[in-house]
């Protein structure tokens, strides 16, 4: 008996499993290549780059809230050229000695000419997809500034289509009163694909001393606690735009991941579970395997924007 | 701007982590806010080889990331430090204060009580070698982590200095077994005076230091762990002297494996992961705040 056919295409990138990682929440892969072959995924998405290094923001970068975490890590990272010599390379090499991963290389930037300049220094790298970040809310410069405002989004995403034919996907914020809009913005500019949710933007206080339990004061909300937002905007963005969504925010289990397919994700990103389980991410590939099986989906493709309302 | 992490995924030493499923053993409370918890912690579910019982394989200095199954809104784990570890019967002990809504629902946990620890992770102690005499400096609940050290260089013939501070008698918790395992008194103080010298362990550590040299006999080694502000003390105490000093890093931790960034420490070269670069660093790397 053969199983369910899992395989996806995410706007161009095949994938042989809906299920990524969210970008920041795993590295390049190498920590959780201790727990299990981490090629098993559909796709490796790496932390987001830069051109030269970020150090990140101050300490406390993290807080546990109901449900949930805050973040303000900050986009701390070695720089493109480091990514591209040590985690490509150490991707590369484990290619070679089995089983491939795709591999989707987040990319930030301070302004638009950064975001070109990282898609460029990547251009000749082993990477199959990129994901533009116009959506972190933990720097003060690009982020999220730029992924709330549909004339740079258009500007950013039209940019990055110029610099590349890879596989664009382009990371939204849920911190806007419309995020079809946004997401329409972005499909018009030549995006291949979208992914959200990013974190929503939170605090959390320490009542007692009177603090933010941030050093930045404010930071970025996930884990289970934001799921409900992240099926909401997934539902709209399906209903919005053409292309395929790359669905996340507080999957925990293949029930979770399909929910999100079921709401119109083509593929789905584990993020802050993780941390939770550092198998995860695995668990929820066989979690969306066993789902079909006893539901008798032959196919989970069958499973996309298959919401009965 | 100051210089990135260089090199964030590839600086961990390669001990090889996996994820455990554990038995509380029994959780007893040593004060209103201490407690010491033993776990028999099962072989993980891969070949056995490639990562062994955690009890034998942890080094002093290292830790476990445990799970709380039993307060599932909060999702994250919680790192303790390894204050004892029996290869023989499998079973590692945590020494941890109650100080959040997970410390106490372990305080709650029962013997039989399942949870899962991820294991062993970080950089612990290194001694160097050649070592002779050695000085362990323990606040609070840092007394734990130097505990597997002392046994350790005890064990190598290292001649071995141990004080602990702590904030009352009753939480000098791990005295009488740092007594047992140097075969003499830890030097102790209490903040309100109700045990050993009054106030902070400061003092008593730079008259160690100032005695061994006195005696012809200085430190080649210091390993402290406890609340910032007494490990950069005694980080600079250890500078004038010239001994090589190592420090225990507690940060807030989300992964504990090395991806997430949460728990970086500022080092002259640049920030590093409290989890899978330190827990313990060079003293003389650290950048204190």
């Amino acid at each position: 008996m053969t199983g369910p056919k899992l395989a996806v295409n995410l706007g161009g990138l095949a994938m042989k499993n809906p299920v990524t990682t969210a970008s920041g929440t795993f590295a390049a892969g190498r920590e959780y290549d201790q727990f299990y072959d981490v090629a098993r995924l559909g796709a490796v998405t790496t932390k987001g780059v830069s051109l030269d290094g970020w150090p990140g923001n101050d300490s406390p970068r993290i807080a546990e809230t109901p449900s949930g975490m805050l973040n303000s890590i900050g986009l701390q990272n070695p720089g493109v050229k480091h990514l591209v010599e040590h985690d490509l390379a150490w991707l590369s090499e484990k290619a070679l000695a089995g089983e491939p991963v795709p591999v989707i290389v987040n990319v930030s930037g301070h302004g638009f000419d950064e975001y070109v300049q990282v898609i460029e220094a990547l251009e000749e790298a082993p990477v199959d997809a990129y994901e533009v970040n116009i959506s972190c809310p933990n720097v003060d410069a690009g982020g999220m500034t730029i992924g709330c405002h549909v004339p740079s989004v258009e500007e950013v995403v039209r940019r990055c289509r110029a610099a590349t034919r890879r596989p664009l996907i382009v990371k939204l914020t849920p911190n806007v009163t419309d995020i079809a809009e946004i997401a329409r913005a972005a499909e018009a500019s030549g995006a291949d694909a979208v992914s959200l949710i990013n974190t929503l933007l939170g605090m959390a206080v320490d009542a007692k001393r009177r603090r933010p339990k941030l050093a930045r004061v404010v930071g970025g909300l996930s884990g289970p606690a934001v799921k409900p937002v992240a099926l909401r905007m997934v539902w709209q963005c399906h209903n919005a735009v053409g292309i395929p969504i790359l669905g996340m925010g507080g999957i925990c289990t293949g029930e979770d991941a399909v929910e999100f397919m079921l709401c119109g994700a083509t593929a789905v990103a584990v993020g802050t579970a993780n941390f939770m389980d550092p198998l995860a991410a695995a668990r929820v590939v066989d979690g969306i395997a066993a789902y079909c099986e006893e539901q008798g989906v032959d196919d989970v493709n069958e499973l996309i924007g298959a919401l009965e309302c | 701007m100051a210089r990135a992490n260089e090199c964030a995924s590839c600086a961990s030493d390669g001990v090889r982590q996996a994820v455990h499923d554990a038995r509380v053993v029994r959780n007893d409370r040593m004060t209103d806010a201490l407690y010491v918890m033993e776990l028999e912690v099962d072989a993980p579910d891969v070949p056995a080889a490639a990562a062994p019982a955690l009890a034998a394989a942890i080094r002093p200095g290292q830790f476990v990331h445990m799970s709380i199954p039993t307060l599932p809104s909060h999702i994250l784990r919680r790192p303790f430090s390894v204050y004892a570890a029996n290869a023989a019967t499998g079973r590692i002990e945590v020494l941890y204060q109650k100080v959040g809504q997970g410390t106490a629902e372990m305080a709650r946990w029962k013997p039989g009580q399942a949870c899962d620890m991820i294991g062993p992770i970080g950089r612990g102690w290194q001694v160097p070698e050649g070592a002779t005499h050695a000085l362990l400096v323990g606040g609070g609940v840092g007394a734990a982590p130097l505990f597997m050290l002392c046994e350790e260089l005890v064990g190598r013939g290292v001649e071995t200095d141990v004080v602990l501070g702590a904030s009352t008698k009753d939480a000098l918790v791990c005295r009488e077994r740092y007594a047992l395992a140097c075969g003499c008194a830890p030097s102790c103080s209490t903040d309100d005076g109700t045990f050993g010298r009054e106030g902070f362990c400061t003092p008593l550590v730079e008259e160690a230091v100032a005695a061994s040299v006195a005696a012809g006999n200085p430190y080649d080694y210091a390993a402290v762990c406890g609340p910032e502000p007494l490990m950069r003390a005694a980080s600079a105490t250890m500078a004038d002297a010239g001994i090589t000093c190592e420090v225990s890093m507690e940060k807030r931790m989300a992964c504990g494996v090395g991806a997430c960034l949460s728990c970086v420490v500022d080092t002259v070269e640049g920030r590093r992961r409290a989890c899978v670069d330190g827990p313990v660093f060079d003293a003389r790397k650290v950048v204190w705040r």
